[in-house]
């Protein structure tokens, strides 16, 4: 170790392996910022969620009248957007920045240019923000063309996205210089997962940003006025599938680096760990068809060549139980386990920072059977675009993600705050009312879906049909609603309670990195970053050029279908 | 690279358990024919006039098997109705006049996104009478919950002497 940033010599370390709070630089208003925009605009989002609930269940019907939002889709297009896209990559660019200071005990390269990065997603949030709420942007979060949002919509969407590529570059520069410092050495488990998620993100990102930029806003702003629907649906899945992991990954970060740390034992596999992480960085990308099964320009072969890779990426998945259980039984035998299973049960099942995060583990098997489900080829054509699709993804983003999130939010929040976490007993009550309501709500919008139910639809609109068979279960589903509008207030109190009114201070202990034994080996091949970056390239080409090939009009070029009224 | 014995066992366990899937809708695919819906071909939306698609509605090409020309537009289905006798094979051709639409009938396997410029295909056996509801599952705009249309399955003369009987 040549050198030590001044930052981090600091004398009241007093043994430890890792930096007090205080000693990395500002990173209590940097994270803070992170999550407060987080937090912020998933409060509205979330309570769009029973709204839409409510408003699709025969029984309730509710025609409530939301301020600002006048209609149903302009709410379920914030609500989509909100949630899914502002909160989770918002929180995501928090945490990872939190857990590489930590990890690596340095500050970020460049503090500026991460505040860059933090303004420019800022104002992009408040740009497309802007155009849902005055109802310029009712396209949903998938905002299909042809339909047009007004041209800020998208150009707050692509600062977004380049926001996370100017914070996802510092991250690597932090990580090249500590590398340069630390031959030999494996980087921690946590901040090789972060970089592989990066990684992904930025490869899967330039399919989104071409569409935006090269399609989308170009026609908003009337520069052209056609543009290939087909064209633009697969730049959108070549982004939309690693989407999902983007927000899964930084959950196993919590499960396979924090967890152990929480419970007091060692993760069982470092290296499997490794392996994970590097299969999801490659093999998330040239998948993403399996969104596009009943898309009539894709190719039944590409198709078909994507639902058996999509069979790959399922083993990282399946990888992380055995690693995760093995680890849980560790915590278990500490706490007095003895039989086959107890250690099932003997875990800290009334810690808030555990219950969350064991709630979105418990959500994740149902979300990835579901999800092995969708995949399934020619299954797909009796599931897609049912409200099936919404109970998977309340038990992946709303429930496995969202439920993590939760639970790193209480255990980092006292950290930054100096608080104790406030009520916790509200906190932990709040996991297990979304662990029940979204398990009722996953599983009536299953069955919702199985009897026919589709999804992104008014149901209380002018001129809606509700079959009887579907009727019962979306009933329960608004039931579902109630108790997780229960858990999102209680989750609110927490969260502002912790802020202003707990007085306790909290210990600021976050040790995250994490080893396997002692003598596993080191950076290997899995920091060799010139290959992968070669991999990847070679597998997406292989992948998604016969997929584009097959769609792209090649006769007329690639603006010529698709609005109406376009002369061709 | 240093592997538990059981960790071994497991992944053993799930690469069997993954291949049983992926052998079980190639099956699906191959054996019962189960398939993906695949593209007719591109169109131009603006010109749908001078196309199959200027009459939309049903065909009978004989022997049970029956063509439907579907136009989706904001906010409707053209045909508005389909009436169909009991056990007919119908192959539906639909696309769009303007933005993205959806195509699912009612627990049948058909299903589709409907885009403009583009032809989908997809084909259905109705093997029990009764009303079934062929509706729009994307999003369309404002009036997208009112695209639902009917599709009547009439019991037939020879099923109805049958059931006299
Ligand atoms: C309070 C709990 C929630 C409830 C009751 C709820 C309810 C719903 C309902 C009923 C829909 C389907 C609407 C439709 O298809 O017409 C929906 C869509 C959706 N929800 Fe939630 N939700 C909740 C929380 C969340 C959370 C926490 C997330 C993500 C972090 C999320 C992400 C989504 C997404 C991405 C969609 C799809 C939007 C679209 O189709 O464009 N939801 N939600
Ligand atoms: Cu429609």
């Amino acid at each position: 170790m040549q050198s030590v940033k001044p930052a981090l010599q600091s004398t009241e370390n007093d043994g430890r392996a890792f930096p007090l709070l205080s000693t990395i630089a500002s990173e209590k208003w940097f994270i803070g910022a992170h999550i407060f925009v987080a937090l912020a605009a998933l409060s509205i989002g979330i309570l769009l969620g029973p709204y839409q609930a409510f408003r699709r269940a025969p029984a309730f019907l509710l025609q409530i009248d939301l301020p600002v939002f006048s209609y149903y889709y302009q709410a379920l297009t914030a609500h989509g957007v909100l949630n899914a896209l502002v909160f989770t990559t918002f929180f995501i660019m928090g945490s990872s920045y939190f857990v590489v200071q930590r990890s690596l005990q340095r500050p970020l390269k460049s503090m500026q240019a991460a505040w860059v990065a933090f303004w420019l997603m800022t104002v992009g949030l408040l740009m497309a923000a802007f155009a849902i709420i005055t109802g310029q942007a009712s396209v949903l979060y998938t905002f299909y063309p042809p339909m047009q949002a007004e041209w800020t919509f998208y150009l707050g969407l692509a600062l977004v996205i380049v926001g996370t590529w100017v914070g996802l570059a510092d991250v690597f520069a932090t990580y090249f210089d500590w590398r340069k410092e630390h031959p030999g050495q494996k980087v921690p488990l946590a901040v090789y997962a972060i970089l592989c998620n990066f990684a992904m993100w930025f490869t899967a990102s330039l399919g989104v940003a071409i569409e935006v930029l090269f399609m989308l806003l170009p026609m908003s702003l009337g520069l052209i006025d056609t543009t290939d629907v087909q064209v633009a649906r697969i730049l959108f899945w070549f982004f939309g599938h690693p989407l999902v992991y983007f927000w899964l990954i930084p959950a196993y970060v919590s499960w396979y680096t924090m967890m152990p740390k929480q419970l007091g034992v060692r993760l069982f596999s470092d290296t499997m760990g490794r392996v994970v992480f590097l299969m999801l960085m490659i093999f998330s990308i040239p998948i993403g068809v399996h969104h596009l099964y009943v898309d009539p320009g894709v190719s039944e072969a590409a198709k078909f060549m994507h639902a058996l890779l999509t069979f790959v990426v399922a083993a990282p998945s399946l990888l992380t139980i055995f690693n995760l259980a093995a680890t849980l039984e560790r915590s278990g035998r500490k706490r007095g386990a003895t039989g086959l299973l107890d250690w099932m049960w003997k875990q800290p099942w009334g810690n808030p920072v555990i219950v969350s995060q064991f709630g979105g583990m418990i959500l994740f098997i149902f979300g990835g059977i579901t999800g092995i489900m969708n995949a399934s080829f020619n299954l797909n054509v009796a599931l897609h675009n049912t409200t099936w699709v919404v109970g998977h993804f309340h038990t992946t983003v709303g429930g496995a993600v969202f439920m993590t999130y939760i639970g790193m939010l209480y255990w980092m929040l006292p950290m930054l705050r100096g608080r104790k976490l406030f009520w916790r007993w509200a906190a932990t009550l709040q996991a297990y009312l979304w662990l029940g309501g979204m398990l009722i709500f996953g599983g009536s919008m299953g069955r919702a879906g199985l009897e026919g139910a589709i999804r992104r639809t008014d149901l209380a609109g002018q001129g809606a049909y509700i079959s009887d068979a579907v009727a019962p279960w979306l009933n329960m589903s608004a039931f579902a609603g109630f108790l997780l509008l229960i858990s999102a207030v209680l989750l609110y109190v927490v969260v502002i309670g912790t802020l202003f009114f707990s007085k306790e201070e909290s210990e600021n202990v976050a040790p995250l990195a994490t080893e396997g034994p002692k003598d596993e080996y080191a950076p290997g091949i899995f920091e060799k970053w010139n290959l992968w970056v070669v991999v990847i390239i070679g597998s997406n080409i292989v992948m998604w050029l016969p997929v584009l090939l097959s769609a792209v009009d090649l006769v007329n070029g690639f603006w010529a279908v698709g609005n109406p009224g376009a002369a061709r | 690279m240093h592997i538990e014995r059981y960790e071994k066992l497991w992944i053993y366990a799930f690469v069997i358990m993954l291949a049983v899937f992926v052998a079980a809708l190639m099956a699906g695919a191959i054996l019962f024919n189960v398939r993906v819906p695949g593209s007719a071909g591109l169109i131009n939306p603006a010109n749908l006039d001078e196309t199959a698609f200027a009459n939309p509605g049903i065909h009978d090409m004989g022997d049970g098997n029956y063509e439907v020309y579907m136009v989706a537009r904001m906010w409707s289905f053209q045909p508005s109705e389909i009436v169909v006798p009991e056990g007919a094979h119908v192959t539906f051709y639909v696309t769009s006049a303007d933005v993205t639409h959806g195509f699912i009938i009612e627990h049948h396997n058909a299903n589709l996104e409907v885009l403009p410029g583009v032809i989908g295909v997809t084909n259905t056996t109705f093997n029990t009478p009764g009303t079934f509801k062929l509706q729009c599952h994307e999003y369309c705009g404002r009036g997208h919950q009112m695209m639902h249309i009917d599709i009547i399955v009439e019991e037939t003369e020879v099923a109805l002497a049958a059931n006299e009987e």
